[in-house]
C-alpha cells in the first residue's frame, strides 16, 4: 500500500468471538453424535462453522457450543445428519448488539 | 393455568412484531413469543432496509424508526486481488437505509406492544400445537401449552417448528446461502469523510469476485451511523464443496482488503455475526403458505430477494407480517380460520403481491449460482481489462484489445464472452 | 405456617462483554447488556426446590436503578412468586456496607421470612460481603458455600444444610430465620416457562420500594453510608513466560509436558 500505514492483521476467531456477547446456558444446545461424526469423510462444518465451534484435532472433531452464533448452518451441511441442533432456551446464548 | 389468545405469533422480528402490530391495533388479543432475551438480541441482517413499505405499516415511521443513514450511493465492484472495478450510482433520495436489526426489531416491538399484544421473551417454543382434526389450536414450550384461534410461524430462517408440522422439509444446503458479518467502529465523522458523504447520508455496496474466495455469492459494505457493517454471503451448495478455509478468514480478509481497509482503519471490530438466509426465489418457499390456524411469514416463508446487486429481506418479512395480521383480523370477523379461508385472505394476496412478482422476475441469480465459474472468472475478465486500459506502461490497448487479451487470460472465447453478458443482462 | 423464602438478586454488567481498550487502557462500555448475576440464579434454583418440596414461597429482591426489573422478570420467570426492586437514587454509589444495611433492612420489613438465599459472590466484584454483613446487622446464622438443604423442620424452627469445600463436605444445623450463601454453581438454574413469564405481564408481581417505604436514615446510605475508599486501581503483573509449544499427538504431548514440568519442580507431587 503507498500510503506506508501497518497492513491490519488478521484477528483469531477466539478473539473474534470476544467482540460478541454471550450468556453461555450450562446446557448444550447442541448435540453431536460422535459415532457418525467420526464416519464423515469431509467434515465441511469445521470450515463453515462461522464461530470454530467444530475444531479437528487429530481427524476427529471436537465440537463447543459456547461459541455458537446460532446461525443453523451446521444443521443444514452435516451430510451425516449427526447434529441435533436446536435454539438455546431462557433467552441464553447470543446476545447480538449491533448486528 | 390455561390461557387463549386470538393470536399467537412466534418469533419477534420483522414479520413476527409487524404481524402482532397489525392484529393488536385491530383490537385483537395478541401473544408475541421471542426466543432471545428483549427484543432484537438474536436478529442479524446485511445492513440496508426499504423504506416504502415499512411506511405502509407504521404511520410514525419517518418520526420514530431507528434510521443510521438513508442510502445515498449505490456501489457494485468486481475484484479480484487488489483490484476492482466499480460502479457507482449516486441519488439524493430517502428510499432504503442504514440500522442495526437490533434496533430496528426493539422498535417494531415496542409498536406491537403499545398497541396492545403482550410480548413474552426469553421463551423458546417447541412445537405447534395442532387438534386430532389437522386444526392448529396453539404453541407448547417446555411442556406448558397456550391456546389460540390463530398462529403466526415468524420463526425465521431455521424452520424447526414447519419441519416438525411438516409442512416445510428439512432445509438443504442448496436453499439457503450463509452471511457472516462484522460491525466495526469507525466514527461518524470518519465515514463522512472516508465514504465522501454528508451527515445522515451512506453507501450500500456489495462486491463480488475473489472476496468471497471464489465461492457463488458476494460481500458487502454498509455505512452506520458510526459504524460499517461488512461482511460475505456465500451459497451453501457451492461452498461446500469449495470452502478451502475457515469462514470467518474471509470475513477478515475483506476486513484487512488492501484498497478498502483504508476505510475503517484503526476500527475496533464491535461485534461478529452470522446467519442463515434463504435462498431467493422460489426455493425455499414452503409449499403452502397457510393452513387450518396457522399462516407463515417472513424467512420462513422463504421470501428473500437478491437480484445480485441488491438484497431485500426486511421490508419483505415485515409486509408479509403485515399481510399475515390483517388476514387475521378478517378471518376472526369472518369466523372462519379454516385453510382455505386463510389461503383465501393471506397466501392469495401475498402472491399477487409485488413481493413474489419479484421473486419470480428476478431469477438471475439461481443461473448464476449454477455457474460458480463466473463468480471467478469475470471479475478477474473486468479488472483484467481495466488494468489494461488504465495502468499504462507503454503502448495503450483499444477497449477490443483489452477485452480480447483479458478473456483469454481466463480462458473465455469472445463468443462466449458475448453469449454470457446476454444471458446475464436478461436473467438480472 | 408457610415457609417463606427470599432470594437476593444483583443486576450485573455482563462481564465477559466487557473489553479493554489497548489504546488508552480504559473499559469499553458501549452496549454492555446487564444480566442477573450467575451465581445468584444457583440460590434461586435451590430457593424453588424448597418451592417443590416444602410449598414455600420465594420473593426476589435486589437493590438496583429501574432497569434492574429485566432481571426480576427473569427470576419470576423461572418460578419466583414475586419481587421487591428496592431503587431510589440516595441508594447510588453504596458499597457492600451500605448495600447490606438496606438489604437487612428490607429483610426486616417482610418480616416473616424462614430463609434468604444470596449467590456465594457476584461477577463485577466478586466480594462475597453482602449474605455475611446481612447476617450481622440481622444478627441471624449464616452459613457459606450451602450446595444442598438437607432439611427442614418447621416445628422445630430448623433447617439442616450441607456445605460443600475444596476438600470435604459439613453439615450444619441452623435455627431459622437464617442467612445462606449459595455455592457457586452448584445447582443446575431451570430456565424460565411461557406461563411464568406470563404472569409477569398479567399479575404485576413486581412492587418497587424508595426509601420512602423503608424510611431510612440518610447518613446510612449512598455514597455518604460507604466507607469503602478506592484509593488506586493497579493491574495484575505481566509474568513472564516461556511460551513453549508440544507439538504431536495430545497423548504424546501432555507426556513431554508433565516430564518438563517435572524438570522445573512446578508439579506439586513427585514425579
Amino acid at each position: 500500500m503507498s500510503t506506508g500505514e501497518a497492513k491490519p492483521k488478521l484477528i483469531r476467531v477466539e478473539d473474534l468471538l470476544q467482540r460478541t456477547v454471550y450468556d453461555v446456558d450450562h446446557r448444550a444446545h447442541i448435540i453431536v453424535d460422535p459415532e457418525k461424526c467420526a464416519r464423515c469423510p469431509k467434515k465441511p462444518c469445521t470450515y463453515l462453522c462461522p464461530a470454530s465451534c467444530y475444531v479437528l484435532v487429530d481427524d476427529r472433531v471436537v465440537f463447543s457450543y459456547e461459541g455458537c452464533l446460532e446461525c443453523g448452518t451446521c444443521r443444514v451441511i452435516c451430510p451425516m445428519e449427526a447434529i441435533t441442533w436446536n435454539f438455546p432456551v431462557s433467552g441464553k446464548g447470543v446476545q447480538y448488539r449491533f448486528a | 393455568m390455561e390461557t387463549k389468545f386470538d393470536v399467537v405469533v412466534v418469533g419477534a422480528g420483522p414479520a413476527g412484531a409487524s404481524a402482532a402490530y397489525t392484529a393488536a391495533r385491530h383490537g385483537l388479543k395478541v401473544l408475541l413469543v421471542e426466543r432471545g432475551r428483549g427484543a432484537g438480541s438474536k436478529q442479524v441482517f446485511g445492513g440496508r432496509v426499504y423504506a416504502a413499505p415499512l411506511r405502509e405499516i407504521y404511520e410514525d415511521f419517518d418520526k420514530e424508526a431507528p434510521i443510521h443513514r438513508w442510502v445515498r450511493k449505490e456501489r457494485v465492484s468486481l475484484v479480484h486481488g487488489d483490484r476492482m472495478v466499480t460502479f457507482e450510482y449516486e441519488s439524493d433520495r430517502t428510499v432504503s437505509f442504514t440500522t442495526y436489526l437490533t434496533q430496528l426489531t426493539s422498535w417494531m416491538v415496542e409498536k406491537a406492544v403499545s398497541a396492545g399484544a403482550i410480548f413474552v421473551d426469553e421463551v423458546r417454543v417447541d412445537s405447534i400445537v395442532r387438534d386430532d382434526a389437522g386444526k392448529v389450536i396453539g404453541v407448547e414450550s417446555g411442556g406448558e401449552r397456550v391456546y389460540a384461534d390463530i398462529v403466526v410461524d415468524a420463526e425465521g430462517v431455521n424452520r424447526l417448528l414447519l419441519e416438525k408440522l411438516g409442512l416445510a422439509e428439512k432445509t438443504r444446503p442448496s436453499q439457503v446461502a450463509l452471511g457472516v458479518k462484522e460491525v466495526v467502529k469507525v466514527g461518524e465523522d470518519k465515514i463522512n469523510e472516508r465514504f465522501g458523504v454528508a451527515p445522515g447520508e451512506g453507501v450500500s455496496w456489495v462486491l463480488t469476485g475473489d472476496v468471497t474466495g471464489n465461492m457463488p455469492g458476494g460481500a458487502f459494505i454498509y455505512t452506520n451511523k458510526d459504524t460499517v457493517s461488512i461482511g460475505v454471503v456465500v451459497y451453501l451448495e457451492s461452498a461446500v464443496n469449495m470452502v478451502k478455509e475457515p469462514i470467518h478468514i474471509l470475513v477478515e480478509k475483506l476486513r484487512t482488503h488492501p484498497s478498502l481497509s483504508r476505510l475503517w482503519a484503526d476500527g475496533d471490530v464491535m461485534e461478529y455475526a452470522a446467519r442463515l438466509t434463504p435462498e431467493s426465489g422460489y426455493r425455499y418457499m414452503p409449499r403452502k403458505l397457510a393452513t387450518h390456524g396457522l399462516m407463515v411469514a417472513g424467512d420462513a416463508a422463504g421470501l428473500l430477494l437478491n437480484t445480485g446487486y441488491t438484497f431485500r429481506g426486511v421490508d419483505y418479512a415485515a409486509l408479509s407480517g403485515y399481510m399475515a395480521g390483517n388476514a387475521a383480523v378478517k378471518a376472526l370477523e369472518e369466523g372462519d380460520t379454516g385453510e382455505e379461508n386463510l389461503r383465501r385472505l393471506y397466501e392469495k394476496p401475498l402472491l399477487e403481491s409485488f413481493i413474489v412478482r419479484d421473486l419470480k422476475r428476478h431469477r438471475g441469480i439461481e443461473w448464476l449460482m449454477s455457474n460458480p465459474e463466473f463468480f471467478k472468472k469475470y471479475p478477474a475478465l473486468a479488472t483484467g481489462v481495466a488494468c489494461r486500459l488504465f495502468d499504462l506502461e507503454g503502448e495503450a490497448p483499444t477497449v477490443y484489445e483489452a477485452l480480447r487479451s483479458s478473456a483469454s487470460d481466463q480462458g473465455l472465447s469472445l463468443l462466449r464472452l458475448v453469449l454470457d453478458m446476454f444471458r446475464v443482462v436478461r436473467k438480472l | 405456617m408457610a415457609l417463606r423464602v427470599i432470594v437476593g438478586i444483583k443486576w450485573v454488567p455482563n462481564t465477559q462483554a466487557v473489553r479493554f481498550d489497548p489504546k488508552t487502557g480504559t473499559l469499553i462500555r458501549e452496549g454492555v447488556p446487564s444480566i442477573v448475576n450467575p451465581h445468584d440464579l444457583d440460590a434461586v434454583e435451590l430457593a424453588l426446590q424448597l418451592k417443590e418440596r416444602y410449598g414455600a414461597k420465594v420473593t426476589a429482591i435486589s437493590m438496583a436503578p429501574p432497569s434492574a426489573v429485566k432481571g426480576l422478570e427473569h427470576v419470576i420467570g423461572m418460578g419466583v412468586d414475586d419481587a421487591i426492586l428496592i431503587s431510589d437514587r440516595v441508594f447510588a454509589g453504596s458499597d457492600t456496607l451500605a448495600t447490606s444495611y438496606v438489604i437487612a433492612q428490607t429483610l426486616k420489613r417482610i418480616g416473616d421470612f424462614n430463609l434468604a438465599l444470596f449467590g456465594q459472590e457476584t461477577i463485577d466484584s466478586s466480594t462475597a460481603h453482602i449474605p455475611a454483613q446481612v447476617a450481622g446487622w440481622l444478627e441471624l446464622p449464616y452459613i457459606y458455600y450451602v450446595d444442598r438443604i438437607e432439611d427442614l423442620d418447621l416445628e422445630q424452627n430448623v433447617v439442616t444444610v450441607r456445605r460443600i469445600l475444596e476438600d470435604r463436605l459439613e453439615w450444619y444445623k441452623l435455627k431459622m430465620p437464617a442467612i445462606l450463601g449459595v455455592a457457586m454453581k452448584s445447582q443446575k438454574p431451570r430456565p424460565v416457562s411461557i406461563y411464568n413469564k406470563l404472569r409477569v405481564r398479567m399479575e404485576n408481581p413486581i412492587k418497587v420500594w424508595s426509601n420512602k417505604e423503608l424510611g431510612l436514615d440518610p447518613r446510612c446510605l449512598g455514597l455518604k453510608g460507604s466507607p469503602t475508599l478506592v484509593t488506586k486501581v493497579t493491574w495484575t503483573p505481566e509474568v513472564p513466560r516461556k511460551k513453549q509449544v508440544i507439538e504431536g499427538p495430545p497423548g504424546e504431548a501432555v507426556k513431554k509436558l508433565v516430564e518438563k514440568l517435572c524438570g522445573e519442580g512446578v508439579l506439586p507431587f513427585e514425579c
